[in-house]
């Protein structure tokens, strides 16, 4: 009972901060916020496949890229398109691309699985920069009408201006790691964590790993699809450079690590590590990403299960001594 | 010889020396991914940092030559030093952890060369016997690229020589098919790791020296080459060097021939090939193990 009200006056006052956070801290830190956010969901997806399923997707910017590129498309040549159905275009080619590429890619795991969807990303990113009359290129495709909120005859909302676009932004987002985390949650979620641990013994079982794997990468594919599509409508321009490119492969890698890949949130709370170390650093020198990738090593190196793994372990000490128990490692 | 036939060969011999800096790079990919079973990500940046090593010691010298010995060499150190102190501290949690290694040494060396080098193209001179035209029966080709050539297969035979006629080669492709049993039989696969490691980087060191003239010394080339020394050691089979050999001088001509006769599509020929022979042998041409 007691948990039970810590936790709703944690929700309530974290629900507070995000209501009232564009209003506290003007303009550039709701973009800020918007960004983290889209990068936070960006990663949980591709956590779905690294955490849960034990697979290293080196190139999951094909899929988020993918989401980005068709909800720009679709709002460049569709007219009068209106704001959900774009971003679940977004969405639903992000799964449908993952559908395809799960028919070779469920054959593989470990390096093979990083090397293969590497390989793919890479083939993306080639085709986006040579056909120019799609994809326009390394300008890229700017300028799309960016649809307002329609409730037919309640509401319309300007996506426009910013403080709007960040509640509805940050609403989509919620809506969707919720959905992941139930999705993590349901028997098939624990499926897909039998098979990160033993793989022959879920096999044994009867069950079906291609179909599990694929319907995972779907899943994983159809949400890095979403968050590209937001990420579209966010900057109003989508070019390969920070859509399709490697490094938009690895930001969610690095996310997921600093964060702890052990733990649901982890990838969100990389998002923010990684993002407000950025802004910080951006402040003194010009080179981010070479603080980012010392940063990055030294995770791997030392905390392998991630700052979120660092609180736990901290917090296991912390509540079994004051239980009076030795923290003895492993247990008993 | 018409005009055509001497284009169509020049192309050729571009494309050879193409591959063979291809296969320069992706030789040491494939050796330390055989042996570690490691995907270097930050092969291809020591390739680049190698370029501005020599840069910098061609600068200082005057000594073309000078900067195509030490340069390479200095890299090398610096890759026994990552395998040593990063790569080999997370050995023992798998595959995973050290790949995520080199994607963060990939990163720093990117912007550690911005930071030192600066972000705009650097040139590197050549020697007066190295550059002009070579004449052979009408055609006229730059010396330069013959010379890329040649210091390949210098350094191919070298490595065949070590590699199939020395203990420690014997010892080196036994480590390749399997390590746990070499160091069973009581070698010190610690050091010869490290010794590989080093070596694959110089390789990279060789052809990042060799390559600074060519292409010039910018903070992209690791991006350049980078993936297409990828697509050969994964097309000619993970831990494969005749694949990588065979594929790396496939991919050279098929750049070559491309860009003559499709230029906007040169690019995603390669990937096509790529997705093709995967689609179909998932394990690449000539690969044995994932």
């Amino acid at each position: 009972m007691r948990r039970n009200l810590h936790l709703w006056i944690l929700s309530f006052s974290g629900l507070a901060v995000i209501v009232a956070y564009p209003h506290l801290f003007g303009i550039y830190y709701t973009n800020f916020f918007v960004k983290f956010a889209i990068f936070g969901m960006y990663a949980v997806s591709l956590n779905l496949l690294l955490g849960y399923m034990g697979v290293l997707s080196f190139g999951h910017a094909i899929f988020f890229g993918t989401g980005a590129y068709a909800t720009a498309l679709a709002l460049t040549h569709i007219s009068g398109l209106s704001l959900i159905p774009a971003l679940l275009i977004g969405g639903f080619s992000g799964g449908i691309l993952a559908l395809i590429l799960s028919l070779l890619l469920v054959r593989v795991s470990g390096t093979a699985f990083a090397m293969l969807t590497l390989a793919f990303g890479q083939l993306l990113f080639v085709f986006a920069l040579k056909f120019r009359n799609i994809t326009g290129g390394e300008d890229g495709i700017g300028g799309y009408p960016i649809p307002s909120l329609n409730i037919p005859g309640i509401v319309s909302i300007d996506m426009l201006e910013q403080t709007n676009f960040y509640y509805f932004a940050i609403t989509v987002i919620a809506v969707s790691i919720w959905m992941m985390w139930f999705y993590t949650r349901t028997p098939f979620g624990s499926l897909l964590v039998g098979i990160r641990d033993n793989e022959n013994r879920v096999d044994y079982m009867g069950f079906r790993l291609p179909h599990t794997k694929a319907v995972n990468l779907i899943v994983s594919g159809t949400f890095a699809g979403i968050s590209g599509g937001l990420y579209a409508l966010f900057q109003n321009l989508v070019s390969t450079v920070g859509i399709l490119d490697i490094h938009t492969s690895f930001y969610p890698i690095m996310m997921s690590y600093i964060g702890g890949i052990g733990n649901f949130f982890g990838p969100v709370l990389g998002s923010a590590i990684l993002h407000i170390l950025e802004d910080v650093t951006f402040r003194f020198t010009e080179r981010v990403d070479l603080v980012t990738g010392l940063v990055f090593i030294l995770v791997v190196l030392f905390a392998p299960q991630g700052i979120a793994g660092v609180f736990s372990n901290i917090r296991e000490r912390f509540v079994a001594r004051a239980a009076g128990q030795p923290a003895v490692e492993g247990g008993i | 010889m018409s005009p055509t036939t001497i284009l169509y060969i020049s192309q050729g011999i571009h494309g050879l020396a193409y591959g063979m800096l291809l296969f320069l790079l992706a030789s040491g990919l494939t050796m330390i991914f055989g042996m570690m079973g490691i995907l270097n990500i930050a092969h291809a940046s020591f390739f680049m940092l190698s370029a501005y090593f020599s840069y910098t010691i061609v600068r200082l010298t005057g000594n073309f030559w000078l900067g195509l010995l030490i340069a390479p060499v200095i890299t090398a150190m610096c890759g026994a030093l990552v395998e040593r102190f990063l790569l080999r501290k997370v050995h023992a949690r798998g595959h995973l952890a050290e790949l995520l290694i080199t994607v963060g040494i990939m990163m720093v060396i990117l912007e550690g060369v911005k930071a030192g080098w600066g972000t705009e193209s650097l040139v590197v001179k050549i020697p007066q016997s190295l550059s002009g035209l070579i004449h052979i029966g009408g055609l006229s080709y730059p010396v330069y690229r013959i010379f890329i050539i040649v210091l390949a297969l210098v350094v191919f035979g070298l490595m065949g020589v070590v590699l199939y006629k020395t203990r420690l080669g014997m010892a080196v492709r036994a480590a390749v098919s399997d390590p746990e049993m070499v160091n069973a039989l009581g070698i010190n696969t610690s050091l010869l790791f490290m010794g590989v490691f080093a070596f694959g980087t110089w390789l990279a060191g060789v052809a990042g020296a060799a390559a600074g003239p060519l292409l010039t010394v910018f903070p992209g080339m690791a991006d350049l080459l980078g993936m297409d020394a990828f697509v050969v050691v994964v097309v000619g089979g993970f831990g494969s060097l005749s694949g990588a050999f065979i594929v790396a001088l496939f991919l050279g001509e098929l750049n070559a021939y491309g860009i003559q006769f499709l230029p906007r599509l040169a690019p995603v020929l390669m990937f096509v090939f790529m997705a093709i022979v995967l689609s179909f042998k998932p394990k690449g041409l000539f690969g044995e193990r994932e």
